[in-house]
C-alpha cells in the first residue's frame, strides 16, 4: 500500500484508530464527559479530512474500496449527523449514574460501517460495512433497558436485519454464480444476463437493501423500532444508516448496469410506488410522532427510488446529484425534527420526575404534546416548522429543491408513473404534515412541553433552520459542488 | 428594482409590525396601515413617473441569475395587465388592514406579518417571468394565507385550511411537473435549460405535448380560479377565513388563477388552448350556472358570496377562452370589478358578524331600520354583484358575453342565465338581511367602516361610468392576441 492509499482512506482510518483510542480511554479513565469529547473530536477530524479530500482524484484502494467525491460527500453528511447524535446521546446519558461508554463505541462502530459502505466497490466490502453497521445498531436499539419497548425493539431489529443480510447474501451468491465477479465495475457477459438466477440474484439483493431502507413491503419493522429505540438511535437509523445504504446501492446499481435491466426496473417501480403511496397513507392517522416520522421516511425512500431508474449512462451524474441533494435536505430536516422531539421528551420527563417518583424513562411524544408550542417557545416551533415544510417539499426550504431535483430527474427520464405517484403521495403527506403544523399554532391546550432550550440546543436549532432556509433560497452553492463531484 | 423593493417593503413592514406589537399593543395595525398606504402611493407614483411610459409590452425590470445549475433566473417584468392587478392588490391590502382593525385582537403582530407576507407573495406572482420563480411565489403566497385561515378563522378553520392547502398544493405540483417538462423540452430544442418566459414564447412545441403541458398549467389555475369541478375548497376557505382573509382570497387570490390562464396557458400554448377551448368554455358555463344556483341555496352570508365568486369567475374563464379582444377586455374589467365587489360584500359580512356574531342569514333581517347607511351600501354592493348598469361589474360581464358570443353562441345564451341567477341571489341576500321584521338593533357604520365601504363603492362607480380608465390599458392585452 502506498502513502496515497493511506491518505485516501484517512477518514475511515481515523475512525478505526479512534475506536482503539476510545477503548484505551475507557480503561484509563471512565467519564461520560471525556468519552463524549473524544468521540466528537474523532468525528470532527474525520469530517475535516473528508472535506480536504472531497475534490481529490478518485482513488482505488485495493479492489475492495474506491474513494470518490460522491462517497466522501455522503460520508460528510453521515459524520455531521453522527455528531448531532453523539451530542444528543450525551444529554440523554449523563443523567444516569452508571457509565455508558460502550454506547459511544457502538456509535463509532456504526459510523465506521457506514464509512466503509459509502466507498465500497465490491460486494465483500459492502457486506462487511453492512454487518458492522447493523450489528452495532442492534446493540444501540435496545440499549436503554429501562425504556418501555427496549427488548422488543432490539429483537425486532436483530431478526429483521439478519433476515435482510441473509437475503442479500443469497442474492450476491446467485449473482456470483452467474458472473464469477464481485466487483461493482464489471459488465457481465450476455450469457449471464439471460440466466434467471442472475435476475433472481439482483432481486434478492434489492430485497436485502429494501429491508434496510424500509421500503414497502419490507417496512414492518420501521414504526416499532423507530418508536422503541432511544431517540438518538432512531435518528442514527433514519439518517446514517439510510444514507449509507442508499449510496452503496446506487454505486453498485449503476456500476453493474442493473439500472438498465428491465426486470430490476419493474421491481423498483413497484416498490417505489407502493412505498410512496402506502407510506404516506399509513402515516395519516398516527398520533405518535416517531411512528409518524417512520412512515413518512418510508415514503421518502420511495421518492428516492426514482433515481434508480435510468435511461442512459448520461443520466448517472444527474441521478447522483438528485440523490445527494435530496438526502442532504432529508437528513437536515430529520435532524431538526428529532432534536425537537428529543428536547420535548426530556422536558416532559423532567416535569414528571419532579411531580412523582418515576423511575422509567418515557421516550414517547404525541402530536398533541406540541399544542400551541409556537406561542410558548418560538425557536423550537420554528425548528419544527422549517423541518416539516422541508419534508413536505414546500418552497423556501431545502426540501423543495430536493423535490425539484427528483421531479426534474423523473421528467428527464420520462417516468410518468413515478411522477403521478409522487404527486399523489405528497398530496396525502400534506394532510399529516399540516396537522403537525396546525398543532403548533393552536391556541388552547396542554402546556406539557414548553420552556427554554439549553444553549447548545439553541445553537443547533438556529444552525439547522438557517442551513435549511439558506440552501432553500440559494441552492446554487450546493448544486455546483454536487455537479463537480458527480461528474468526476 | 421597483417590484423587488415593493416585496421587500411588504415583508419588512410585516416583520416590523410583528416586532412592535410585542412592545406596544395595537401598534401593529398602524404599521401595517401606514406601510400599505405608503407602498401603494410609491407604486402608483413610480409607474407614473417612470422613465418608460409605455407598458403595453412586457417590460423586464430585473433579470439576474439565481440558480445557475438549472439556469434559473430572478426575473421580474410588468405590463399593463400586471400593473392593473398590482394596483388592485395593493388597494385591497389597505382594505384588508382596515377590516382587521378591531376584528383581530389575539396575536395581532403575527397576523399582520402573515397578511403582508401573503400580499408580498401575490405581488411576486403578478410579476415573475421566470417560471420557477413564478412557482416559488405561487407557493410562498399560499403559506401565510393558510396560516391566516388556520389561526384566525372561524369554527372549522383547520379543516378549511387543510382543504385549501391540499387542493392548491397538489394542483400546483402538476404545474411544477409541466414547468419542468417544458424546461427540458427547451433543453432538447435549444440545447440549454431555461425557465425564462420569453424563451418559452419562442418555442415551437408539438401539439400533442403542448396539450399535456397546457393541461398541467390549466389544472393549477382552474383550482385557484376556481372552476367546477375543482372548486370545492373555496366555499369552506371563504367561510372559515377571517374577514380580511376572505377579502384577500376573493379579491386577489382568485385573480392569480385568471392571470395565470391569460399569461401562461393562452400565450405559451396558443394552439393547445384553442383546441381545449370548448371544454374550458363548457366548464366555465357550468361554473356560472352552478355557482349561481348554489349561492341561491345558501343560508350562510359568506358562503353565499363565495359561491357567487365561482359564478363570476366563470365569466372570466369563458371570456379568456373565446380568444377575441372584446372578451379579453371584459375579462379584465370583471377581474377588477369582482375584486372590488366581493371584497365589499365580505367586508360587509365582517361588519355584520362583529355586531351579531353570526353569519347565518336566518339570524338576520330588518337591519335597514337601525342601520340605514349599512343598508344603503349593502344594496349598492348587491347591485354590483348582479351586474347593475352603472357599476363596474356590468361592463365586465357585458363585454365578456358580447365577446364570447362570436366564439360560443349557444354557450353564451346559457351563460346569460347566470345574470338572472345573480339578480335572484343578490336580492335574496339583501332582503333577508336588511328587510323584513327586525331581528336585532344594529349600530350603524363607524367612520372606519364608512371609509372602507365608500372607497370601494366609489371605485365601482368610477369604473362603471368611465370604464375607459381600464379599457385603454386592457386594450393592449387584447391586441397582442
Amino acid at each position: 500500500m502506498s502513502l496515497m492509499t493511506f491518505v485516501a482512506l484517512s477518514p475511515q482510518l481515523i475512525i478505526a484508530f479512534g475506536l482503539v483510542l476510545s477503548m484505551l480511554l475507557i480503561s484509563w479513565h471512565r467519564s461520560q464527559r471525556s468519552i463524549n469529547i473524544l468521540t466528537q473530536v474523532i468525528l470532527l477530524f474525520s469530517l475535516l479530512l473528508c472535506a480536504r479530500l472531497l475534490f481529490a482524484d478518485v482513488a482505488q484502494v485495493t479492489p475492495l474500496l474506491r474513494v470518490d467525491g460522491v462517497g466522501l460527500y455522503a460520508l460528510m453528511i453521515i459524520l455531521i449527523s453522527a455528531m448531532v447524535v453523539v451530542q444528543l446521546s450525551y444529554v440523554l446519558l449523563k443523567k444516569h449514574i452508571e457509565f455508558h461508554d460502550e454506547f459511544y463505541l457502538l456509535v463509532q462502530l456504526v459510523v465506521l460501517g457506514a464509512s466503509v459502505l459509502v466507498v465500497s466497490d465490491h460486494f465483500a466490502s459492502l457486506f462487511l460495512g453492512f454487518e458492522l453497521l447493523s450489528i452495532a445498531l442492534v446493540g444501540l436499539a435496545g440499549y436503554l433497558n429501562e425504556q418501555k419497548h427496549s427488548v422488543e425493539t432490539g429483537f425486532k431489529y436483530l431478526i429483521l436485519s439478519a433476515t435482510a443480510s441473509s437475503f442479500m447474501l443469497l442474492g450476491i451468491a446467485f449473482i456470483y454464480s452467474q458472473t464469477g465477479q464481485l466487483s461493482f465495475y464489471f459488465l457481465p457477459e450476455s450469457s449471464a444476463l439471460s440466466s434467471p438466477f442472475y435476475h433472481l440474484g439482483i432481486i434478492l439483493f434489492l430485497v436485502g437493501m429494501a429491508f434496510k431502507l424500509s421500503l414497502v413491503p419490507f417496512h414492518y419493522w420501521t414504526p416499532d423500532v423507530y418508536q422503541g429505540a432511544p431517540t438518538p438511535v432512531t435518528l442514527l437509523m433514519a439518517t446514517v444508516s439510510k444514507l449509507a445504504m442508499f449510496a452503496v446501492l446506487l454505486k453498485c446499481w449503476f456500476g453493474l448496469g442493473y439500472a438498465y435491466q428491465e426486470s430490476a426496473q419493474s421491481v423498483v417501480l413497484v416498490i417505489a410506488i407502493l412505498s410512496m403511496v402506502s407510506g404516506n397513507a399509513l402515516a395519516l392517522y398516527q398520533q405518535n410522532l416517531k411512528r409518524l416520522l417512520a412512515y413518512s421516511s418510508i415514503a421518502h425512500m420511495g421518492y428516492l427510488l426514482i433515481v434508480l431508474l435510468l435511461s442512459s449512462a448520461a443520466g448517472e451524474s444527474f441521478a447522483w446529484q438528485s440523490m445527494l441533494f435530496y438526502f442532504t435536505a432529508y437528513v437536515f430536516a430529520t435532524l431538526a425534527i428529532f432534536i425537537a422531539i428529543f428536547y420535548s421528551c426530556s422536558q416532559q420527563n423532567s416535569q414528571v420526575k419532579n411531580k412523582a417518583l418515576h423511575t422509567g424513562f418515557d421516550d414517547e411524544l404525541l402530536i398533541s404534546d406540541w399544542q400551541g408550542l409556537f406561542w410558548r417557545s418560538p425557536l423550537m416551533a420554528a425548528l419544527i416548522l422549517v423541518s416539516i415544510l422541508s419534508l413536505a417539499g414546500i418552497p423556501l426550504t431545502m426540501g423543495f429543491i430536493g423535490k425539484f431535483y427528483l421531479l426534474s430527474y423523473a421528467s428527464q427520464t420520462l417516468q410518468w408513473g413515478m411522477i403521478i405517484a409522487l404527486v399523489i403521495g405528497s398530496g396525502i403527506a400534506l394532510f399529516y404534515y399540516l396537522k403537525v403544523i396546525f398543532v403548533l399554532f393552536a391556541t388552547e391546550g396542554g402546556s406539557k412541553v414548553s420552556a427554554s432550550l439549553a444553549i447548545q440546543a439553541r445553537f443547533l436549532a438556529i444552525t439547522l433552520i438557517s442551513v435549511s432556509l439558506f440552501f432553500g433560497l440559494f441552492p446554487d452553492f450546493l448544486s455546483q459542488i454536487l455537479q463537480q463531484l458527480s461528474i468526476a | 428594482m421597483m417590484i423587488t423593493l415593493l416585496m421587500v417593503g411588504l415583508l419588512l413592514s410585516g416583520a416590523l409590525a410583528w416586532y412592535v406589537e410585542g412592545k406596544k399593543v395595537h401598534s401593529a395595525r398602524w404599521v401595517a396601515l401606514v406601510s400599505t398606504v405608503f407602498l401603494l402611493v410609491y407604486f402608483v407614483l413610480s409607474i407614473i413617473f417612470s422613465s418608460q411610459q409605455n407598458y403595453s409590452e412586457l417590460t423586464v425590470l430585473t433579470r439576474v441569475t439565481w440558480i445557475d445549475a438549472f439556469h434559473i433566473e430572478y426575473a421580474l417584468a410588468i405590463d399593463y395587465l400586471s400593473i392593473v392587478l398590482l394596483m388592485l392588490t395593493l388597494f385591497l391590502a389597505i382594505i384588508c388592514v382596515l377590516v382587521s382593525w378591531h376584528e383581530i385582537q389575539e396575536k395581532a403582530g403575527f397576523y399582520y406579518f402573515n397578511l403582508l407576507a401573503a400580499i408580498a407573495g401575490i405581488v411576486g406572482v403578478f410579476c415573475a417571468v421566470d417560471l420557477f420563480l413564478f412557482f416559488f411565489f405561487w407557493e410562498v403566497m399560499l403559506l401565510p394565507m393558510t396560516a391566516l385561515i388556520a389561526i384566525w378563522g372561524h369554527e372549522h378553520r383547520q379543516f378549511a385550511a387543510i382543504k385549501f392547502f391540499i387542493f392548491t398544493q397538489v394542483s400546483s405540483l402538476l404545474m411544477l411537473v409541466a414547468i419542468i417538462s417544458t424546461a427540458y423540452f427547451h433543453y432538447q430544442a435549444v440545447g440549454q435549460l431555461s425557465f425564462y418566459y420569453q424563451d418559452w414564447l419562442a418555442l415551437d412545441i408539438p401539439l400533442e405535448l403542448a396539450s399535456y403541458l397546457m393541461f398541467g398549467f390549466f389544472i393549477a389555475f382552474a383550482v385557484k380560479l376556481p372552476s367546477v369541478p375543482v372548486h370545492s375548497w373555496l366555499p369552506d376557505a371563504h367561510t372559515q377565513a377571517p374577514t380580511a382573509g376572505s377579502v384577500l382570497l376573493a379579491g386577489v387570490l382568485l385573480k392569480t388563477g385568471a392571470y395565470g390562464l391569460i399569461r401562461f396557458v393562452i400565450f405559451l400554448f396558443p394552439e393547445a388552448s384553442h383546441q381545449f377551448a370548448p371544454v374550458a368554455a363548457v366548464l366555465a358555463v357550468v361554473s356560472i350556472l352552478y355557482g349561481a344556483k348554489m349561492a341561491f341555496a345558501q343560508t350562510d352570508f359568506k358562503r353565499l358570496v363565495a359561491y357567487s365568486s365561482i359564478s363570476h369567475m366563470g365569466f372570466v374563464m369563458l371570456a379568456v377562452f373565446s380568444f377575441n379582444e372584446i372578451a379579453y377586455q371584459g375579462a379584465i374589467v370583471t377581474l377588477i370589478a369582482h375584486g372590488l365587489s366581493s371584497a365589499a360584500l365580505f367586508s360587509l359580512a365582517g361588519m355584520i358578524y362583529s355586531r351579531i356574531h353570526s353569519r347565518d342569514l336566518n339570524d338576520m333581517g330588518g337591519f335597514f331600520k337601525s342601520a340605514p347607511r349599512m343598508g344603503g351600501f349593502a344594496l349598492a354592493f348587491a347591485g354590483a354583484a348582479f351586474g347593475l348598469p352603472g357599476l363596474a361589474n356590468f361592463i365586465g360581464e357585458f363585454f365578456s358575453l358580447v365577446g364570447a358570443f362570436s366564439a360560443f353562441p349557444v354557450l353564451v345564451v346559457f351563460a346569460a342565465f347566470g345574470l338572472i341567477g345573480s339578480a335572484i341571489y343578490g336580492m335574496v341576500l339583501f332582503q333577508t338581511t336588511f328587510q323584513g321584521p327586525a331581528t336585532a338593533t344594529l349600530s350603524d357604520l363607524s367612520l372606519r367602516e364608512i371609509i372602507i365601504s365608500a372607497s370601494l363603492l366609489m371605485l365601482l362607480i368610477i369604473f362603471g361610468l368611465f370604464p375607459n380608465i381600464i379599457l385603454q390599458y386592457s386594450h393592449y392585452i387584447g391586441v397582442v392576441l
